[in-house]
């Protein structure tokens, strides 16, 4: 198997990895806190894609997937919206490790209904688009890699540019920078805030419909997101959406790449004594913190 | 055959013996139905409860053997599962006998609390550990990987021809008992590992292993992966277009791992198995009753669940304590005779089931009895 | 000492009693099963209290502490099968080998921020659980390893049954002494501002690395304490030990029952083992009630439930008083500065040259300026000219990209920030950084102490009472040279914005300083306060202590400073008399042309 090929592996895993990422940094700011659910979020998008495909006729479809995509992250908003009301707002005014336990919990009811109503089997998600690899000078193209690193790039550029260029985008920016001021300017913070929570969730249930095709879900998976998620945002500066995506792809091109040097087992060795001596060199993340600190 | 046999195991919980008075048998179901081995732990605990609980069609007739039970989840922890066990032993009758988790290393916890206890602790894993210990008090109903592996082996090399062998293993109790045993019968048949491979559960690509696999020059691959890992091989295998005969663990006979492949991808795939009950003619009443019942495909550590609760049940009608019973009884399960060897194996036979690349359910290709006994001579 | 006072000085006492009462309970009706658990709620409360010296105390979030309680597991079942240990020493030797990881872990990455520290602690509690699943030779792999024997102590085996239970618990309750004393230590006060404000933390002395090694290290070895006991109490260990969710479930135990509260720690236990055993009977969907359970106690009691039952608790009481009410107002309230053995006119703090940039942006860009013993300097500039940042670097918050900082002929230029405390720099901040959840006195009292902080004081030994004794009376002493001992007693969030200022202004006293950097200390002040604060200033001038004072308000700080120096954009452009520097066209232009009032 040639480099390229690995490349693109990479890149596959890479996008949906940045999907999980973006998601855990816009919730990261708006709230403060770190979302421990997010992997379980993925997982939950996961299966109800899995719920909404076996209930609509989609077989017929040359596009099953990406009719469900909008779909599932619809629904993953609407429980990225239950998450802030739930377990972010009664506890905003607390420490952020309150909240921290709080979606730790909603990550455990996730699991747990999910082995309650579908069972531990690994199941499948529909693909994006059914087809057949296609071969491009001796690399394995599959229609699905290319449909899922097409649909990721889409969104990743749709959620830059609601942030950057509409007026929704400026006013969650406000809001998670400084809720105080934003909210003596008029900007309805704990809408917003629910917002960011939405848009988060949709993310990763987004996300876990474009894995579960093609790696599987089952209801124990989230944590595994979350830890790459999680390394992926921390290298990739806290709190920087820029980052999460570079930290996204920079995690998974080398677990595709440690995975063909060397045991699998290793690789995942290698990838934790990489981040020790990231860290050690430079401690606040490979680009940078988003926010410098100041005394 | 098989379906008579069934039928008669489900009659036999309602008439017969009627010589002992109704004794109330309690018998507690410890399993892993949360956590990371909850997909075996369902089964085990599927299976299990259609023995103990056999449906209203079978009539109401006189009992005299009234069995009750309770589920207790060990979560695949064994600390969980010590929990479990002492709060079972906490129930109004106590128990003689208990079903254990399928976790290898949730037994090994509880097996010096069930001969403290003196209760029969009825087993499916198939650790090789278990039944090394001395233990008097462990019966297992599903083959050790002594055996299964012993089956897989010779199949590869006896059956395939192949000499060359890529083992890939899963880095977790399943996997590391399979590829110490695999390691062993594999060199033992005068074959060569060419390549070793631990693959832990949250590696999702596996395309860097296959590549490893054909640089290897390997002329097979022996799997010991759960089920979503071997799914996942076999899958990027396809994909990557390796042209390996590959023998599987028995996660890959497990009807929800072949429900994640198309029928292409799993062409010329085989797996070793204690037995196939969505699969097996000759288990069809057994499969098509657990369908009714649990909604779900049978596998064989349902079955094997299955036949342990009737052995045990039918131990508990026999005088004398159960697990000396359990010792010397010889039970005519579904899925093959169960007897114990002196160490707790009660199940020596292994099946090899193959996909021919048309359907998801695999045919049986070739039945062992005694693998291990043969292979060593 | 009064009764009410007596009992809240105890803190917990009403926790203490409720926990001890639950668990003799649970322990006199309790069959096999219950014992089990409480058994295995004690290990867990082990790792737990080990686990606030580093996440509650310090408040630095490691996502080691499971690993280090499979540490402990691992270590001492291996002792014991393949050495044939007993308890008695596979005990201190699993301890003795935590602590040592600890101090190699900790030494490399307690140095990192916040989340990546926590990354950092994650990849070694991950490599540890990858090198025991995969060492299969020595851990048995992923299944472990079977047969660990139970307590032996010196040929003695421990009965299982509630001596088991009680043995574990007699270790959990040595672990509940240990971590008692040290909340009621000058350590732990220290801690508390350490967590609340780093910055003044430094600025009181305080040593925040190596009170951070120090939390890490005992963290680990009460980790492994727990692991310890529990792979004894369990016979097996298997990598299930050591798995991130054993982290999680410690770092949710902590949280629930109260980070900071030694009660919590055992509430916290107690509750987790417990909840998921209530709901067995719904099978496969326990965990499901538990995750809501969770949550639910999460809302209830943000703050734990050792939290929300001191709370109403502390309110009827009143906040705590002072252990000693009679403590002597000294005569001489103002501290003497130490004996100069320098010139009066030479500089005592000197800078040349010092610039810095954060992230392109020029901050400060070549300052050079000195003040003498006893003189008091006004700082004053256009906002964002640079005033507090030129403080941050005398205090050594941040490091010079260029220049020098001498103190009393010294260059302190590469001194951390409590280093350079301790040589006599004292300061407050614009905010008024004080620990919440301390009275104003302790606030003031362990500046006192953490200029001359020993490891001894990680616990409340003997003769330690009489230091903090000694470091109250400064306290008292400074807070009313500052006019602030009526609020002595106040908790630190409770002061009103007047009062931290004051308090602030003791601390700064109390350290004995050489030199004092005031940020903005008149902000928000009446007139008459500001008249107050002025003469006190004068005061301290007088006794030979340098004061450095920044601020917007030049009614106050004309007639108060002996200099004044202006700076614009990084710059200095105006120094001398007050009157010469407001007079200076460029800094008319610079800053009164920005519609200042003078």
């Amino acid at each position: 198997m040639s480099w390229a090929q690995i490349a693109i592996d990479g890149l596959a895993l890479g996008a949906a990895y940045a999907l999980v990422a973006l998601g855990f940094v816009l919730i990261l700011n708006a709230a403060g806190a770190v979302n421990f659910a997010q992997g379980d979020l993925v997982m939950a998008g996961g299966f109800a894609a899995i719920a909404l495909a076996s209930a609509l006729p989609l077989d017929a479809l040359p596009v099953p997937g990406l009719v469900l995509a909008p779909l599932v992250a619809l629904c993953g908003g609407g429980a990225g919206w239950i998450v802030a009301e739930i377990a972010y707002r009664p506890l905003r005014h607390r420490p952020p490790v309150a909240v921290f336990i709080a979606t730790i919990a909603v990550g455990i009811v996730l699991q747990h209904g999910a082995n309650g109503i579908f069972g531990a089997a690994e199941r499948r998600t529909p693909p994006l688009v059914s087809g057949d690899a296609v071969v491009v000078g001796g690399l394995t193209l599959s229609l699905q890699t290319l449909a899922i690193v097409a649909t990721a790039a889409i969104v990743i550029l749709l959620l830059h540019r609601l942030l950057e260029r509409t007026q929704l985008g400026r006013r969650l920016r406000a809001a998670a920078e400084d809720p105080e001021m934003a909210r003596a300017l008029g900007i309805p913070v704990r809408r917003l805030t629910a917002l960011a929570f939405a848009l988060g969730a949709g993310l990763a249930a987004l996300a876990g419909l474009l894995l579960a095709n093609v790696y599987f879900v089952t209801p124990t998976a989230g944590l595994a997101f979350m830890l790459k998620a999680y390394i992926a945002v921390t290298i990739g500066g806290w709190g920087s959406l820029r980052g999460a995506v570079a930290g996204a792809f920079l995690v998974a091109l080398f677990e595709v790449a440690a995975g063909r040097l060397f045991s699998a087992s290793l690789a995942d060795a290698l990838l934790y004594a990489a981040l020790l001596l990231a860290l050690l060199f430079r401690p606040e993340g490979l680009f940078g913190e988003a926010a410098g600190r100041r005394a | 055959m098989k379906t008579v046999l069934f039928l008669a195991a489900l009659a036999a919980l309602h008439a017969a013996a009627a010589a002992r008075a109704q004794e109330r048998v309690h018998l507690p179901l410890l399993v892993p139905i949360t956590g990371a081995l909850a997909l075996e732990g369902q089964s085990e605990r599927d299976g299990a409860l259609l023995a103990l609980d056999p449906p209203a069609a079978a009539g109401d007739a006189a009992r005299p053997l009234r069995p009750s039970h309770a589920v207790f989840d060990t979560g695949s922890n064994p600390q969980v599962a010590v929990q479990a066990f002492e709060r079972a032993m906490a129930a109004e009758i106590r128990p003689r006998a208990m079903l254990g988790p399928i976790d290898g290393n949730s037994m090994l916890a509880l097996l010096p609390l069930a001969e403290r206890e003196k209760v029969a602790l009825l087993s499916v894993s198939g650790t090789a550990r278990l039944t090394e210990l001395g233990n008097a008090y462990i019966f297992r109903f599903f083959p050790s990987d002594v055996v299964v592996k012993a089956a897989q082996a010779r199949y590869a090399v006896e059956e395939l021809q192949r000499r060359k062998i890529a083992l890939v293993y899963q880095n977790t109790a399943y996997g590391q008992s399979g590829n110490e045993q695999l390691g062993r019968w594999i060199e033992s048949l005068g074959a060569a590992v060419v390549y070793r491979n631990s693959v832990p559960v949250t590696t999702k690509e596996l395309s860097g292993v296959i590549a490893q696999v054909r640089d290897s020059g390997a002329d097979a691959v022996l799997l010991q992966l759960h089920s979503g890992s071997s799914a996942l091989f076999l899958k990027q295998a396809a994909r990557a277009g390796l042209a390996l005969p590959i023998v599987g663990g028995s996660a890959l006979h497990q009807p929800s791992t072949a429900a994640l492949l198309e029928p292409a991808e799993l062409k010329g795939v085989c797996a070793e198995t204690a037995s196939a009950p969505a699969a097996d003619p000759g288990l069809a009443g057994f499969a098509r009753t657990f369908r009714e019942r649990m909604k779900s495909e049978p596998d064989a550590f349902a079955l094997a669940a299955f036949d342990a609760v009737n052995a045990a049940l039918a131990a508990a009608r026999m005088p004398g304590p159960l697990a000396e019973n359990l010792a010397k009884l010889r039970h005519a399960g579904l899925a093959m005779t169960y007897e114990s060897d002196g160490k707790g194996n009660m199940a020596h036979d292994a099946i090899i089931v193959c996909y021919d690349g048309t359907s998801r359910t695999p045919r049986i290709a070739k039945r062992y009895a005694r693998p291990h006994e043969a292979a060593r001579r | 000492m009064s009764g009410r006072a007596r009992i809240a000085a105890a803190g917990a006492a009403p926790l203490w009693l409720a926990a001890a009462a639950a668990v003799a309970m649970l322990a006199a009706a309790a069959g096999a099963y219950e014992l089990r658990l409480l058994a295995i709620a004690g290990c867990y409360a082990l790792a737990v209290l080990g686990y606030q010296f580093i996440f509650g105390r310090v408040g630095a979030l490691s996502l080691a502490q499971g690993a280090f309680f499979g540490l402990g597991a691992y270590a001492s079942a291996l002792l014991a099968l393949k050495l044939g240990w007993d308890f008695a020493r596979s005990f201190p030797a699993a301890i003795a080998l935590a602590v040592a990881l600890a101090a190699v872990v900790g030494a490399t990455v307690l140095r990192l921020a916040s989340h990546y520290f926590a990354l950092a602690t994650l990849a070694v509690a991950e490599l540890m659980h990858i090198l025991v699943i995969e060492w299969v030779s020595l851990t048995g792999g992923g299944n472990g390893l079977p047969n660990v024997p139970g307590f032996v102590l010196f040929g003695w085996a421990v009965p299982r049954g509630w001596p088991v239970t009680a043995f574990v618990w007699a270790f959990a309750a040595l672990g509940i002494a240990l971590a008692a004393n040290y909340s009621r230590s000058l350590y732990a006060d220290g801690a508390r501002l350490l967590r609340a404000e780093p910055l003044a933390a430094a600025a009181a002395g305080i040593d925040a690395a190596g009170r951070r090694l120090a939390a890490f290290l005992l963290s680990a070895a009460f980790g492994a304490a727990g692991g310890a006991l529990y792979v004894h109490t369990l016979g097996v260990v298997s990598p299930e030990a050591m798995q991130f969710d054993v982290m999680v479930l410690i770092l949710c135990m902590a949280v629930i029952g109260g980070r900071n509260a030694v009660a919590g720690a055992i509430v916290g236990a107690l509750l987790l083992v417990h909840l998921p055993e209530w709901f067995r009977a719904l099978e496969g969907w326990r965990y499901l009630a538990y995750g809501a359970g969770l949550l639910l106690v999460i809302v209830a009691a943000p703050e734990g439930i050792a939290g929300a039952v001191e709370a109403p608790w502390r309110r009827r009481l009143g906040t705590p008083a002072a252990p000693s009410g009679r403590t002597p107002i000294p005569d001489a309230a103002v501290p003497a500065a130490r004996a100069a053995p320098f010139a009066e006119d030479r500089a005592i703090l000197a800078v040349q040259g010092l610039a810095i940039a954060f992230g392109g942006n020029r901050a400060l860009a070549g300052v050079t300026l000195f003040v003498r013993p006893g003189e008091i300097l006004g700082l004053i500039g256009p906002n964002g000219s640079g005033k507090t940042t030129l403080l941050n670097l005398l205090s050594g918050f941040h490091r010079p990209d260029a220049g020098r900082i001498f103190l009393d002929g010294r260059d302190a230029t590469r001194d951390p920030a409590w280093r350079r405390a301790r040589a006599g720099i004292a300061r407050s901040f614009q905010h008024g950084a004080l620990a919440g959840d301390l009275t104003a006195l302790d606030n003031v009292a362990l500046a006192a102490c953490g200029i001359r902080a020993r490891a001894a004081d990680v616990f409340r030994l003997p003769g330690r009472d009489a230091k903090r004794r000694r470091a109250r009376d400064a306290a008292l002493s400074a807070l009313a040279k500052a006019g602030a001992a009526g609020a002595a007693h106040t908790m630190g969030a409770d002061l009103a914005p007047a009062e931290r200022r004051r308090v602030e202004l003791a601390r700064a006293l109390v350290a004995e300083p050489r030199v004092i950097l005031l940020d903005e200390p008149a902000a928000g002040l009446s007139d008459a306060e500001k008249a107050a604060l002025r003469s006190a200033l004068r005061e301290i001038a007088a006794r030979g202590i340098a004061i450095v004072v920044v601020d917007h308000g030049m009614p106050f700080l004309i007639p108060l400073a002996s200099r004044v120096v202006c700076l614009d954009a990084g710059r200095v452009i105006a120094a001398g008399a007050p009157a010469e520097v407001v007079a200076d066209p460029e800094v008319r232009r610079a800053y009164l042309g920005a519609g200042a009032v003078l």
